[in-house]
């Protein structure tokens, strides 16, 4: 195809566009389903991959939360557990001025006969 | 002109056109070549990249590491003594928006801003408490002012603070409009803070102690990675193309420490520490008798002056290699008693004025003598006043042609060698046997009553612990089972160090001499403890280094002035008839003219100790049996359902107002207790609009 044809191409092609007859002329009408199908695997595929980027970034959040859980968890559990030892029990009931103290005898068990 | 000059001329003008051509092309590469060169000096002298251009070169993904979070050392019933929570360091970019307002002149949004910051160090002020709140603003305009993209407010905050402190003024806008900026890093929390910190160490650069340096590569995990990118909402996601190694967090490992014990050994240890001001540190360890599995293990010292405050500074237990003293003579006695050569306790010996020939005079024989006015003595005696003449006498007479028969005894005890430990550093004993440069003709006597064998404390107890298991000697352990989610993956039950080093019969029969010492010896203040208890108590002198000692000191006890390093010990289990812990205590003096005993410092703290731990433990208590049957409440109709009024006597009055009440009737009472009579009566015909009174005694 020499230069001229192609211009001439370029020209022909540019009217059809204006006259809205580009298709038309390319018999794409031929391949309507083949387009459309096409068309419905793009929007499959950009679809499904924003629900994977949203699914990812929901797991995202999850994973911060659940840290920020176990971090809550952590600090909760050693303040408690250092109200829970002896000395520290012993040491508050003098602070309160109870007279309450740690046991000075086992516990007693009742058995069944 | 003729056509051949005409192209000659045509050749010249040609060629003056190429050379005007390739002139200015050589003179534009010259250009294009000095432009490059000033771009390159330029670039790598002052060039600095605009901020709207740098987004186009960073990476579309982006590596992110994810740290493991480190296993729990937990205590045996799953408290945890040590956790790994993050904390977050808080700093603040003094310069953000300022370039921006600057650019669009806008003095009043830098006002504002400046108003902001004003609320913010208001606010930092009333949580933190550090500094005023004029102190914060200075700080923060001050660094606004010098540029200051990394000004530190806080270190090492709790995430409620965190949460607290993102709600402020100013950082409520964010990192790009706000200038918040948050570190975290993962930091150890010891919820009991000292208690046992010796045992369960840390890990802290090139530091590496205890359990946290043994069980690292367990409780660390594996780092994981993953590549990230951004996406339309600006959030960055895993890349799915990318690789990525999941992280995998630390093991747990269970100890088998108790904490109830290792709290009331600590105290009580710190009690007796805290006053005597000559004592330099003590330990105690307390470990079940049936596994050899250690319960507590404390380790205080003070720093070079009585003034430093008690901490857990080093682990005496397995590093503090010395000579024991009388606790020791529980060897020998064993190792005679075991060999048939002592064969009942209140076998004699001569007194002879506590002398051997060459070793020192024991004054406690001539006391005994000028007490008794006997010339001989029992070995069970012997053992309580723990007379060094009776084993020294005992020891040359039975051993000494054959030294190597009680070595033997030592090496089967495992006196002898260090032992694998779930923590490194045990130290390793030195005994002078026969054949060894430190063995003399006295190494044999001296021996017998604790003076040439210098073993660690974890082995004394590990010993008696022996005697309190009817000769099956356990192996010391701290780690009972490495757990992963709360299921245990792989666990370290007890074992053996020696499956016998005496008969029963001979466990037995030390067994009773270490009882008579609390009875009538050298322990009585352990006498009438809460459980009875059986052991030994040991005084020995330290050997001194040179320069405890002075120039020209030959004398390894003593220092110039006459002054000694102590330390005092006893060592037993308990109760004695049926031991279910061994229990040791020792203290350590500075150097001091004061002697410290096993039977004073040591035993007042054990017990305290054995006292405390009887009131944990109702297996020691008697048990209650009931001596009449308990009624059972019986399940009563109710009155919807009989057609009748229930029987109400004897019911709480909750149960009564349910029983009527759910039948659709009316209920008034009066008192409290249980019903004792009611109106209308039992059995009576059920009428729901009449009204049952309850009378409550």
């Amino acid at each position: 195809m020499g230069i001229p044809n192609i211009g001439a191409t370029l020209r022909n092609s540019f009217r059809a566009i204006r006259n809205g007859e580009f298709l038309l002329r390319v018999r794409a009408d031929k391949y309507y389903m083949h387009i459309m199908y096409l068309f419905l695997l793009m929007w499959l595929t950009i679809m499904l991959s924003l629900q994977v980027d949203k699914t990812l970034t929901q797991a995202g959040n999850n994973k911060a939360a659940i840290e920020e859980l176990r971090t809550h968890h952590a600090e909760k559990e050693a303040a408690l557990v250092k109200l829970r030892s002896a000395s520290a029990t012993e040491a508050r009931l003098k602070r309160m001025g109870s007279q309450a103290a740690l046991p000075k005898e086992p516990a007693s068990v009742i058995k069944k006969k | 002109m003729s056509r051949k000059e005409s192209e000659i001329q045509d050749t010249i003008v040609g060629r003056d056109r190429i050379d005007v051509v390739m002139f200015f092309l050589g003179l534009a590469f010259l250009a294009l070549g000095l432009w490059i060169l000033v771009r390159v000096v330029h670039i790598q002298t002052g060039y600095k990249v605009p901020q709207s251009v740098i987004g186009y070169f960073r990476p579309s993904v982006q590596k992110h590491t994810d740290a493991p979070v480190r296993g729990r050392i937990l205590a045996t019933d799953g408290r945890p003594m040590a956790l790994s929570a993050p904390l977050y360091d808080l700093y603040m970019d003094c310069t953000v928006r300022q370039r921006e307002f600057r650019e669009k002149k806008d003095a009043g949004a830098e006002a504002k801003w400046r108003e902001k910051a004003r609320e913010l160090a208001a606010s930092l002020s009333a949580e933190f408490k550090d500094r005023s709140a004029a102190d914060y603003y200075k700080a923060i305009i001050d660094g606004r002012e010098r540029g200051s993209r990394y000004l530190c407010l806080r270190k090492d905050m709790d995430l409620n603070t965190l949460q607290r402190v993102q709600a402020f003024p100013l950082f409520r806008e964010g990192g790009n409009k706000g200038g918040i900026i948050v570190e975290t890093h993962e930091e150890r929390i010891y919820p009991y803070d000292s208690l046992a910190l010796r045992v369960i160490g840390y890990v802290k650069e090139d530091t590496r102690i205890g359990l946290e340096a043994n069980f690292d590569p367990v409780l660390h995990g594996r780092e994981g990675y993953e590549w990230r990118r951004v996406t339309d909402d600006r959030s960055w996601i895993r890349d799915l193309d990318s690789s990525s190694v999941k992280v995998k967090d630390g093991m747990d490992i269970r100890t088998t420490l108790n904490v109830d014990f290792q709290d009331i050994a600590d105290k009580a240890l710190r009690a007796q520490i805290q006053a005597n001001e000559d004592v330099r540190a003590g330990i105690c360890i307390i470990m079940e008798a049936k596994t050899g599995a250690i319960r507590a293990m404390v380790n205080l010292s003070r720093g070079k002056t009585p003034q430093t405050s008690l901490w857990e500074r080093d682990n005496l237990v397995l590093r503090e290699v010395g000579e024991q003293g009388s606790v020791m003579k529980t060897v020998t006695l064993l190792s005679l008693v075991e060999d048939g050569y002592v064969s009942s306790l209140e076998q004699t010996l001569p007194t002879n004025n506590g002398l051997v020939p060459g070793y020192n005079q024991d004054v406690h024989i001539l006391d005994y003598q000028r007490e008794t006015g006997r010339r001989d003595i029992t070995v069970m005696h012997g053992f309580e006043i723990s007379s060094n003449y009776v084993f020294t006498y005992l020891a040359e007479h039975y051993y000494g042609k054959k030294p190597q028969e009680m070595f033997d005894h030592i090496y089967s005890y495992r006196l002898g060698e260090a032992f694998d430990f779930d923590i490194s550093g045990m130290g390793t004993p030195m005994v002078n046997r026969p054949g060894t440069p430190g063995w003399s003709k006295t190494t044999l006597g001296t021996t017998a009553y604790g003076y040439g064998l210098s073993v660690t404390p974890l082995h004394v107890a590990t010993f008696y612990n022996g005697i309190a298991n009817k000769g099956r000697m356990m192996k010391p352990y701290l780690v009972e089972s490495i757990e992963k989610d709360g299921k245990v993956v792989k666990s370290f039950p007890p074992s053996e160090l020696n499956g016998s080093i005496c008969s029963p019969a001979t466990a037995d029969t030390v067994t009773r001499a270490l009882r008579s010492v609390v009875e009538e010896g050298t322990a009585t203040r352990l006498k009438g403890a809460k459980l009875p208890v059986a052991g030994k108590t040991g005084t020995a002198q330290v050997v001194l280094t040179p320069e405890e000692r002075g120039a020209g000191n030959r004398d390894p006890y003593h220092d110039l002035s006459g002054r000694k390093k102590n330390q005092g010990t006893f060592v037993g289990f308990f109760p004695a008839d049926n031991p279910k812990y061994t229990i040791l205590v020792t203290v350590y003096s500075y150097l001091s003219g004061k002697s410290f005993y096993g039977g004073t410092i040591p035993a007042l703290a054990i017990r305290e100790i054995v006292d405390k731990i009887y009131a944990l433990d109702d297996t020691w208590y008697g048990e209650y049996r009931p001596t009449e049957a308990v009624p059972h409440m019986q399940k009563k109709e109710l009155a919807a359902t009989t057609g009748t009024v229930p029987d109400l006597k004897g019911w709480g009055l909750k149960e009564a107002l349910y029983a009527i009440e759910s039948a659709g009737g009316q209920c008034t009472y009066e008192g409290t207790g249980h019903v004792v009579s009611q109106q209308p009566a039992a059995g009576s015909k059920w009428n729901k609009a009449e009204t049952v009174k309850l009378i409550l005694k």
